[in-house]
């Protein structure tokens, strides 16, 4: 081969990341190697990757200087279901630690088909901006006009702006602000967890918009084909049955039956109320219609119709945080409270988990908002616009449970429940010890995507009360999962119709990118991305004992966590 | 009987594998089968113990000194019953179980002015004793309860209880089967009342709310409720831990919820 030959890229891939300096409009090329692509695929594995070699040690991540970084992978722009995702990878303003968010729409495809895959953003505008990628390059361009919009307004005005042909990702008032839980929206989807609105906010950069340019060839094209008939085909079995049919709120009885649905601050596992919420009655009172995300074939996005005329998405998480958590049981006041937050750009998850950490201490006496009643829909719609505004108690809320808890202090630390300083999912982890493990040991912090082991504890295969060493390996099994769908990236729904995952991932892999991967080398895989994100977040000052949920990790009665199990060194890496 | 008592068929399970399963609902610890040596016994929960009973002829006391032995110094309190008791009840055994306290070594069910040593409570440490017992040829456990701390509960003490007194109010817990009759006649009793309820997409088709149905296991409770028990579906009952395992058996009262395999994120 001659010395100057370009180095050979796989299938699926350009071998390429675009690093923009939003401040000078200045760009780099970050050579992505067959190496690195294959040792860490995409999305979340490859932005961990490139937040480790990009992001400057012990950057604040607020700072101009800390790098968030879109991530696609090999898979997007394939006919293989539900591939048109992106993971934004950065370091958390919540958290402090590494955090990824994954999302999906045709931003995902045509922010690919720029030519590169993973577009970085780093420094800071001097005024509200949007960063403009296509085959030409990179530029920056003022977006004064869209700053304080919501973030489906910005799109749209963005959209008018440019052309049809270009995909905008945008934030809200939330990231402007610099709430510590603001999203990343496009589409009506959410890159949700972590604070990346604040981070993008940061740099002033209201948007990213990408239009395609090129296209990318998988190795076998045939192969990749039949490939996408079968999963297709699979995809509409009964394994993915409950996405289609009522979405992840049918979660919300079933959990309630079983003492696992947060309830009031985790003060409860279960809602009186919360049959007003179930998916089964509201699907058939409420439904509008069912939305698929790009390039899938589940369908699991339920529209319902709100007070006003209006619509909104909902999915479980939601539901619960901004109904049982908070004690408000009106599908109306929820279904506004979620559209609020969709408007302002915020994680619900978080914001619903903030608000009734602020509720509990409302009733306590430790913070002076006596209107903040657990149970009062009004208050929780007031809570989420004065986060949004950046008034009243807004402030200290966009703080996150954690900081807040530190800043009243009065004992609230001890009823915040958090891992990391992420606010708690819709799981009741002291009555699913295999979740609360996940929980405690996760990277990004309290998360039910990153760690999925909850599916351990429904199984049926394990004691969901009575966590072991069984517990400890579902963890780790369902986390080594994870971290692979995550990367590849294929969508969690579709987790069900694998009965062997990582051949029959390795399977999807080999004719989009001609490597011979099996599913032995997946696994290894899986280990180096999980490992990756955990030494990132020690390199940053971690492990840190911060888990505060009510005492959820004496629920796991496992002597050796994941730490021990994966046999590394018990300083470093549990949490 | 004909067959072993082990081995009787008990509404699509086998009477060994209802008692095992609610003993196992009733305590919160181990489980231990003691059998004759080499003796084939129905298929039963993978984390239920089999003893051996090397000394045949010895009765009920050699059967309780293996099963002792084996729980002493793992568990406080055992509940020691035989294989035939169709109608036991979890609350039946909670209520003896819990009877137990610091000044006794043995829990004694008195039901209608019946001894019921092999429906009651021991200290494993008992299993000392026991042994003593053995060796002396007295093999009838009315010898255990003249050298250890006794409390008796009489039939108005038993269902003084109020979970036990609503659900197995005359006490059937302890009703055995000793001859082909008995088994027949138990037989032909109602299986239990039981509530159903399904969640999420099992709930479709009009599958929506509770309802009361008859059934003696999860797999008959699914059954009645039209669903089929497959990989796809997981129970709890009464909102404990969830199961696969259909064999999983039924009391009085109890609540049954199906949930989708996959319930999650």
């Amino acid at each position: 081969m001659p010395a100057s030959a370009a180095p050979r890229v796989p299938g699926g891939y350009f071998g390429r990341a675009l690093a923009v300096d939003v401040g000078t409009g200045a760009t780099t090329v970050v050579p992505l190697s067959d190496r690195v692509l294959r040792d860490h695929l995409g999305g979340a594995g490859l932005g961990a990757w490139l937040l480790t070699e990009l992001a400057p040690t012990g950057v604040d991540p607020l700072a101009p200087e800390a790098p968030l970084a879109f991530c696609f992978s090999p898979l997007v722009g394939t006919p293989l279901t539900t591939s048109a995702k992106f993971a934004v990878v950065a370091k958390s303003p919540l958290t402090g630690f590494l955090t990824d968010a994954l999302a999906s729409s045709h931003f995902a495809i045509s922010g690919k088909l720029t030519g590169n895959d993973a577009i970085v953003v780093h420094g800071a505008c001097e005024q509200p901006s949007v960063v403009l990628v296509d085959g030409a390059g990179a530029r920056v361009q003022p977006a004064d006009d869209v700053w304080g919009l919501p973030a489906a307004e910005a799109e749209a005005a963005l959209r008018a702006r440019l052309g049809a042909g270009w995909r905008i990702a945008a934030i809200g008032p939330a990231g402007e602000r610099g709430v510590r839980y603001a999203t990343v929206s496009h589409d009506g989807r959410h890159a949700g967890r972590g604070g990346l609105g604040a981070v993008l906010g940061s740099k002033r950069v209201k948007a990213i918009a990408v239009r395609a340019a090129t296209k990318v060839a998988p190795a076998d094209r045939v192969a990749v084909l039949a490939a996408a008939r079968d999963l297709r085909a699979r995809s509409l079995g009964r394994a993915t049955a409950k996405y289609r049919e009522l979405g992840t709120l049918a979660n919300l009885l079933a959990f309630n039956a079983l003492s696992t649905l947060p309830t009031r601050n985790f003060t409860a596992a279960t809602f009186e109320q919360a049959p007003q919420l179930a998916a089964e009655d509201i699907s058939d009172l409420r439904k509008v219609a069912r939305n698929s995300c790009a390039s899938c074939s589940i369908g699991c996005e339920h529209i319902y119709a709100t007070k006003g005329g209006q619509t909104a998405r909902v999915e479980y998480e939601n539901v619960f945080a901004l109904g049982p958590m908070c004690g408000v049981s009106d599908p109306d006041e929820v279904l506004a409270a979620s559209a609020r937050c969709d408007e302002l750009g915020l994680d619900t998850i978080s914001a619903g988990g903030t608000i009734a950490w602020a509720m509990e201490c409302a009733e306590r006496g430790l913070v002076d908002a006596p209107w903040l009643r657990f149970g009062d829909g009004a208050a929780l719609l007031r809570a989420l616009d004065e986060i949004g505004a950046g008034t009243g108690i807004g402030p200290l809320l966009a703080e996150g449970s954690r900081r807040a808890a530190e800043r009243v202090g009065g004992g609230s630390a001890d009823f915040a429940p958090h891992v990391k300083g992420m606010e708690m999912p819709g799981y009741e982890p002291r009555t699913l010890h295999a979740m609360a493990l996940g929980l405690a040991v996760n990277a990004r912090g309290a998360d039910h995507n990153r760690s999925g082991a909850y599916e351990a504890d429904l199984s049926g295969d394990l004691d969901r009360l009575d966590g072991g060493q069984a517990h400890v390996a579902a963890a780790i099994e369902t986390e080594d999962r994870a971290a692979v769908m995550d990367s590849m990236i294929l969508c969690k729904f579709l987790r069900g119709v694998f009965t062997e995952p990582f051949d029959e991932w390795a399977a999807l892999l080999r004719p989009v990118t001609g490597w011979d991967v099996d599913g032995a080398e997946l696994r290894a895989t899986a280990r180096r991305i999980v490992a990756l994100k955990r030494a990132y977040n020690v390199r940053e000052g971690g492990p840190r004992p911060t888990t505060g949920c009510r005492s959820v990790c004496s629920a796991s009665r496992s002597r050796s966590g994941p730490a021990g199990s994966r046999g590394w060194p018990r300083s470093g890496c549990g949490r | 009987m004909g067959t072993a008592k082990a081995w009787l068929p008990w509404h699509g399970s086998t009477l060994l594998r209802r008692t095992v399963g609610v003993v196992a609902r009733g305590v919160d610890g181990p489980v231990v089968v003691v059998r004759a040596a080499g003796q084939q016994l129905p298929e039963l929960p993978g984390e239920v113990e089999v003893r051996d009973d090397e000394q045949e002829g010895l009765g009920p006391m050699q059967g309780l000194s293996v099963g002792l032995h084996a729980l002493d110094g793992v568990a406080d309190v055992a509940f020691c019953c035989s294989t035939d008791l169709p109608f036991l009840h979890t609350a039946f055994v909670h209520r003896v179980v819990d009877a137990m306290d610091d000044d006794h070594d043995v829990v004694l069910p008195m039901v209608h002015g019946y001894r019921q040593p092999l429906a009651a409570a021991y200290r494993p440490s008992l299993a000392v004793e026991i042994d003593a017992l053995l060796a002396q040829g007295r093999l009838k456990p009315a010898f255990v309860f003249d050298r250890c701390r006794v409390l008796r509960l009489a039939d108005d003490a038993l269902v003084a209880d109020g979970r036990l007194a609503g659900a197995d109010p005359s006490l059937d817990s302890v009703v055995n089967v000793n001859e082909p009759a008995d088994y027949e006649q138990a037989l032909a009793r109602p299986v239990p009342e039981v509530r159903v309820e399904c969640f999420g997409v099992l709930a479709r088709n009009g599958h929506r709310g509770p309802r009361t149905v008859r059934a003696a296991t999860i797999a008959g409770a699914a059954q009645a409720a039209g669903l089929d028990f497959d990989r796809h579906v997981v129970a709890a009952v009464n909102g404990d831990a969830l199961t696969r395992d259909g064999a999983t058996p039924l009391v009085v009262g109890d609540a049954v919820t199906f949930v989708s395999a996959d319930a999650g994120g």
